[in-house]
């Protein structure tokens, strides 16, 4: 049912499209005067459901093949071999055209990104990087794409190397993922053997390997230069930028390290048009989107959606619902745990795409959503959280060395209520101190839900601190 | 010299003595009410009393004296100084650059010249174990911002001199950070 | 008072001149270089090479941006976070160390953003140091307690020091010279990086991560390299103390006086550090033409040496053959009542240590009665042109030219530790010039990799006629280097491998005022007694058996009774009870270098000056006057009476001895290798190639003060252990 609304609202808004490219002069001269690769505008104004036919994951839950045979199936490496011929450009400018962000978290537009790389070259070899580390606590998506869609990355992994130029690809996977790893392992060698991959690729007259690395279970690894040092075999610690990894990567060459899932769903764009992917969700937060849904839901679970979808209707819809009910809701981290908390108020209305979380003081991060009901303690979750960054910090910068391993002192104080309400500001300031002086973005990742914890939830801190001070004088007293 | 001269010369024109003396002088309003009016109150030239029992000869030849004089030749203060012989003649003065402190990446105190004097002997002072010296100047480091200055001290002084010269410059060559991990470099680290 | 306040003033107006001078440098090859961007920092425009970061930028006029981790000798590291500053129109703070600077950027040093956050990093900094200063042998020269004070907050808010306290780290033991204190550490990591970059041992690194991370070795094991020490200087805080100073005195109670290290022949410039009499430590001493900032272990540690086996009285033996102790009178009257008998037949030896002053007073005293027999413990052949051209027994092309080599080829010479500090120049040239290297004599670890042409002698001549496959790269080098050994030309065969590689070096095709053809010393006198006239090797005496023998600081044994004539009377004047002292029928104690003024000429032939610390302990004096006041008991007084005297006497003997700090040039190659042909130079024999000191035990006691040193015996004791451990 909901299917045919979309569809017949697709119908209507292409019709739309069509009508006002041959009527309005004006719009078409606007329309040239914009450099190639810019999205369409978006007419939509209400987004998801997403229709089951413009899913990009459709094995998404595992209930087909995995391997090379259900693959080709479900429309993988489908006229590849045409996709690559037509050049480096072609791609690029498709993957402009859909208007597709990074995945990982940063959300920043990746058609720009890979064209970064297509500059003539000095030399060097290019390549490109797959960042499948997924550490960030609440996000399961990448590892839904690698064990039941591998093939997806697999082609995903030619089609970008192909626009940047890259020689090979190097698949960074978290070493927990060990059955992922083995499912990636098995595509790849699968697509060897059918002469996707290697000399030749796909007859396409581009040679092009894949190599999967797992790594050790730090998760700075995640993050793209510490990434990067890991994968040349030394202590995954994070370099500083510039040289950004398109001029200096991974054994010293441009390098462009992207998310598992930004690269799975590049030859489904370049297959159904830029136009299409730029389709949903609202200007500049285009396309669908694998949101994972945790926490006190009443079915957890990870699905692609409409970006700009309300989080509302995703939880409503998808998670059924809040334990609880939706009254019962207390907060929610809405894009993995680095990201800042919003409270229910907040969450009413709130919509899930870049900009909409931007607005509301948090991100979109890798929209893992953890949802907390009221029977959560919020000053001990984020407290969990700031002691998870304090033991992953690599320790290389004073900021985040220091910093959070104090905050995590002060957080703890702060679950029994063993501090000073000037603490609290004390707090805030610290974490604004880590904020944006490290060399990556994990100091600002462990600042920010302390941040949002204090800007919502100050009132139950001082009141915690009064509870335990008020025990402390009784005690004293009898 | 130069400092009595300066001396003399401020406590003349010293806005605040003139206050003082206003302040207790016998007028009837109190001027100590009003600091702005007091200030612009015209009062007698003060005449203090050592020049008003000069003769104006006398204040002549002090107005004359009080102004620096131009001497055109090196002039050499040692023999008038008091400075005993044995601490003017034989002793070597050391012109340098003090270096940067290796222990310490800060440059403070570098960048100027100084001298000292060759080095005494010293010996260990029996009863508590203390280093002793008969060189009054062994702890004579003076300050210049230049070495022909230094050299003019010395000079005046009648202290032998030379100079040591230091080699501190090196060419200058931007850092990298990139070259850390160069592909083709040696530069590029292995460990952290 | 006002003289001092107003010349700081003014130097914070003009410039440190230091600074100017380095913008004068860079500006000078401009014409290679792009074009030059204008930045403005605190409003102020500078010029600035394309890549240069905004700390250079900054320095260049004169403003200093606070640092921990960043060196200018080292690799940008970047981890610190001190240097943060604020560039207009960027959100975030940079970090000025790594940043390079782009056109047009107006960076502000001092804006609220900047020292907000120099203060956040401090107070992080702080958190987990602990507040030991007062017992903390950095306390007073510390990095961390200087921007503490002038960029930190003034009071703490550390509140969880009441809960959960500070993070503590056990101490590692990295050796007998380096004391750990790793609470202390503020993980600024240059310490590995000097390790690694330039001491060229991957030892350190850090292990753990976050709030755990530590420095170490991983494993248990002492960090040894002859550099060692100087990570004690770059240590910001007191993490990495010296173990030999430590508890004994206080950066400003001690008395600092500059002076030359003399225990090699690079000649490394030194800050000598006494109190009470005594040398407390040894400090390096920035010469960009010589050691930079480094300073060998040896330099830096062996002092403790000066206090043991000294000579403090004279000394004569007695008809019961013991050495009993006398007055310089009975000494002095005795000595000269020998050598008055002797006449002429008088031989003298210097040792290693020697200075230029008491060389020049020596020959003066001993062609004054007659004899001509001045040798140097340490020979060199005298076949072809032999000493008389300095361009033969120089380091010509100086140890900062080192620097700019293409190709180097070392022969019968282990740098490392014969002149760490030249070694670290080449690895320096190795790692960020692509300098290749060549040697030929036995395999050594170089800290670099080199391509190893064997020990064969014929090796040279092989390369010279075109034949070996080295010989292209060295006939295609347009900087070109041939180090050779001093210590291989002891060879019966020296002469002729001088020879052959002065040939060698001659068939080079250098460019322009390059010098291919080096020679590299062991010891600090060598070069200073050449040029006196001194003649190389004892095979003189040994020849001419003098009735006298005269030894003046030589140690090394290269003479013993065997070799003199019975009833030969050895005068020993030096100031260590070595294996001089030990043949010694009479003992005039000397100063060592800490306690003269004197001059030293360096291995490139480059005068210099020790500068007197301490005073001579008990009746020991300076070497020179002993033999002058020896001269006046002979009744053949010599014409010098103080220190500027000498000087002039030595100026006469040769200018450059006096020309303080310059590398005198010296230039007759081919006139050194046409000679060098005319000698009846026998060939080349088959034996291998070999160096004296090979490998780290060896390089630690060399010479009579090294030798009588607690600490260097320790550091010998260190390195047998090391290597009994597994690891």
């Amino acid at each position: 049912m909901a299917g045919t609304i979309v569809r017949i609202t697709n119908a209507a808004r292409n019709h739309y499209g069509f009508l006002a490219a041959n009527c309005s002069n004006v719009q078409a001269a606007l329309l040239s005067t914009l450099p190639p690769g810019t999205p369409p505008p978006q007419t939509k104004t209400t987004f998801g459901p997403l229709a089951d036919e413009d899913r990009i994951f459709t094995n998404l839950y595992g209930k087909h093949d995995w391997r090379l045979k259900g693959a080709l199936k479900r429309g993988d490496w489908y006229k590849t071999k045409e996709i690559l011929v037509k050049g480096a450009d072609w791609i690029i400018n498709e993957v402009k055209t859909s208007g597709l962000r990074g995945r990982g978290g940063a959300g920043f537009p990746s058609g720009m990104k890979w064209s970064f790389m297509n500059k003539p070259g000095d030399g060097r070899p290019k390549y490109l990087v797959v960042n499948a580390d997924e550490g960030e606590p609440g996000t399961c998506k990448d590892r839904e794409i690698m064990r039941h869609d591998p093939h997806k990355l697999v082609e995903g992994c030619l089609i970008a190397g192909k626009a940047m130029g890259a020689k090979a690809a190097y698949i960074y996977i978290r070493g927990e993922f060990y059955n992922e790893a083995s499912n990636m392992q098995v595509a790849i060698a699968e697509a060897y053997q059918a002469g996707l991959l290697g000399k030749n690729a796909c007859g396409s007259g581009y040679d092009f390997d894949v190599y999967m690395h797992r790594g050790a279970g730090a998760y700075i690894c995640g993050e793209e230069t510490a990434l990067i040092e890991s994968l040349e075999g030394k202590q995954g610690k994070p370099r500083l930028k510039p040289p950004f990894p398109a001029d200096v990567g991974v054994f010293g060459c441009p390098t462009t390290v992207t998310n598992v899932e930004t690269v799975a769903v590049a030859p489904t764009i370049c297959r159904r048009g830029g136009t299409w992917f730029a389709s949903f969700g609202r200007t500049r937060n285009s396309g669908t989107k694998l949101f994972n849904i945790s926490g006190h839901v009443n079915r957890p679970c990870t699905v692609e959606e409409e970006m700009s979808i309300t989080f509302k209707e995703l939880v409503e819809r998808h998670a059924g619902g809040i334990l609880g009910g939706w009254d019962n809701l207390l907060a929610i981290i809405p894009g993995g745990s680095s990201t800042p908390l919003i409270p229910k108020s907040v969450c009413e209305d709130v919509i899930m795409d870049f900009d909409g979380l931007v607005a509301a003081q948090t991100s979109l991060g890798t929209a893992a959503i953890i949802v907390m009901n009221k029977q959560t303690d919020i000053v001990k979750a984020i407290a969990r959280l700031i002691m998870f960054y304090k033991h992953e910090s690599c320790g290389q910068c004073t900021p985040c060395r220091e910093g959070i391993n104090w905050m995590n002192k002060i957080m703890y104080r702060f679950v029994d209520g063993n501090a000073k309400p000037e603490e609290i500001d004390m707090l805030w300031e610290l974490s604004k101190q880590i904020e944006g002086h490290t060399i990556c973005a994990l100091g600002d990742g462990a600042a920010w839900p302390v941040q949002g914890l204090i800007r919502h939830f100050r009132p139950e801190l001082e009141e915690r601190m009064r509870k335990f001070h008020g025990q402390e004088r009784s005690a004293a007293q009898c | 010299m130069a400092s009595l001269l300066l001396r003399s010369g401020a406590l003349k024109k010293c806005p605040n003595l003139k206050w003082s003396i206003a302040s207790l002088s016998t007028t009837s309003s109190r001027l100590s009410d009003d600091v702005s009016k007091a200030v612009k109150q015209k009062e007698a030239p003060q005449i203090t009393h050592d020049t008003a029992l000069l003769n104006p000869e006398e204040i002549e030849q002090r107005k004359r004296l009080q102004g620096y004089i131009t001497v055109d030749a090196q002039s050499n203060v040692a023999p008038i100084t008091g400075q005993p012989e044995e601490h003017v003649k034989g002793r070597l003065v050391r012109i340098y650059e003090p270096a940067k402190n290796a222990m310490q990446s800060g440059t403070d105190n570098t960048g100027h010249w100084e001298m000292d004097f060759d080095t005494r002997e010293r010996w260990e002072n029996p009863l508590m174990g203390w280093c002793s010296s008969g060189d009054p100047l062994s702890n004579m480091k003076v300050q210049f911002s230049s070495k022909e200055e230094a050299i003019r001290h010395c000079e005046k002084n009648g202290w032998e001199w030379y100079i040591q010269e230091s080699s501190f410059e090196k060419p200058f060559k931007p850092k990298s950070y990139g070259v850390n991990f160069s592909w083709n470099k040696r530069t590029r680290v292995s460990t952290k | 008072m006002l003289r001092t306040t107003l010349i700081k003033a003014l130097n914070a107006a003009k410039l440190s001149p230091k600074h100017v001078s380095v913008v004068s440098r860079a500006s000078s090859d401009v014409a290679k270089k792009p074009e030059k961007i204008e930045v403005f920092i605190d409003d102020q425009p500078v010029l600035v090479e394309p890549g240069t970061t905004v700390l250079q930028a900054a320095a260049l006029i004169g403003i200093e941006i606070p640092r921990f981790c960043y060196h200018e000798r080292l690799a940008v590291a970047g981890n610190c976070r001190m240097c943060l500053v604020e560039v207009e129109k960027s959100p975030k703070p940079v970090a000025a160390c790594a940043m390079p600077v782009m056109k047009g950027w107006r960076i502000k040093t001092e804006s609220e953003m900047t020292k907000k956050a120099r203060e956040g990093v401090m107070e992080f900094l702080l958190v987990n140091h602990p507040l030991d200063c007062p017992i903390c042998d950095q306390g007073g020269e510390c990095d961390l307690q200087d921007q503490s004070m002038a960029f930190g907050s003034d009071r703490s808010r550390f509140t969880d020091i009441d809960f959960s306290g500070k993070r503590a780290v056990e101490d590692k033991d990295i050796g007998p010279l380096i004391k750990t204190i790793m609470t202390r550490c503020i993980h600024c990591t240059r310490c590995i990086r000097f390790a690694s970059e330039v001491a060229g041992v991957d030892d350190l690194g850090t292990t753990g991560r976050g709030s755990g991370m530590e420095i170490g070795t991983y494993v248990q094991k002492f960090f040894l390299s002859e550099l060692s020490g100087n990570v004690i200087d770059l240590c910001p805080v007191g993490a990495l103390t010296s173990k030999p100073y430590s508890f004994t005195a206080r950066p400003w109670e001690i008395r600092k006086i500059d002076s030359i290290d003399v225990l090699d022949a690079i000649g490394s410039n030194i800050v000598v550090s006494t109190r009470t009499g005594e040398v407390m430590r040894i400090l390096p001493r920035t010469n960009e033409e010589i050691n930079e900032e480094w300073l060998s272990d040896k330099a830096r540690f062996a002092y403790d040496g000066l206090k043991r086996q000294r000579l403090v009285t004279p000394m004569l033996r007695g008809s019961d053959g013991e050495l009993t102790p006398v007055d310089w009178e009975t000494a002095l009257l005795s000595v000269g009542k020998v050598l008055r008998n002797a006449g002429s037949s008088v031989g003298a030896i210097a040792g290693g240590l020697a200075d230029a002053e008491a060389l020049v007073a020596l020959k003066d005293l001993l062609n004054r009665l007659g004899s001509e027999d001045l040798c140097t413990e340490h020979t060199f052949p005298m076949d072809g042109s032999g000493s008389d051209l300095r361009s033969n027994y120089l380091l010509n092309n100086k140890i900062a030219g080192a620097e700019d080599a293409d190709f180097v080829l070392l022969i019968g010479t282990n740098p490392r530790f014969e002149a760490p500090l030249l070694n670290s120049r080449l690895r320096k040239a190795y790692v960020h010039k692509e300098l290749d290297v060549a040697l030929v004599g036995p395999k050594v670890d170089l800290t670099y990799e080199y391509d190893h042409l064997g020990d064969d002698p014929n090796v040279i001549s092989e390369i010279a006629s075109g034949k070996h496959p080295i010989a292209k790269k060295l006939k295609a080098a347009k900087k070109p280097l041939i180090i050779l050994g001093a210590d291989i030309l002891q060879r019966p065969d020296g002469g002729a491998l001088l020879a052959a590689v002065q040939s060698l070096a001659a068939s080079t095709t250098p460019s322009e005022g390059w010098k291919v053809f080096n020679i590299l010393h062991k010891v600090a006198s060598q070069v200073a007694a050449l040029d006196i006239g001194y003649t190389p090797g004892v095979d003189k005496i040994r020849e001419n058996s003098p009735k006298v023998l005269f030894l003046l600081g030589a140690d090394e044994a290269a003479i013993d009774k065997s070799d003199l004539p019975e009833g030969c009377f050895v005068i020993y004047q030096g100031h260590h009870g070595d294996q001089g002292a030990v043949i010694a029928d009479a003992i005039l104690p000397g100063a060592a270098y800490t306690e003269k003024q004197a001059t030293y000429v360096n291995t490139e032939g480059r005068a210099q000056q020790t500068l007197q610390a301490v005073s001579p302990p008990g009746q020991a004096r300076e070497d020179w006057k002993i033999i002058r006041a020896l001269s006046e008991v002979i009744r053949v007084p010599l014409p010098y009476d103080n220190l500027n005297e000498i000087r002039c006497r030595l100026h006469d003997v040769a200018p450059h001895l006096t020309r303080y700090g310059e590398a005198e040039n010296a230039n007759y190659f081919k006139q050194a290798e046409e000679l060098a042909k005319t000698a009846k130079s026998s060939n080349l024999s088959g034996s291998p190639i070999d160096v004296k000191i090979k490998e780290l035990k060896d390089f630690y006691m060399t010479d009579a003060i090294s030798r009588a040193s607690p600490t260097m015996a320790k550091c010998v004791q260190a390195v047998l252990k090391q290597k009994q451990s597994k690891y």
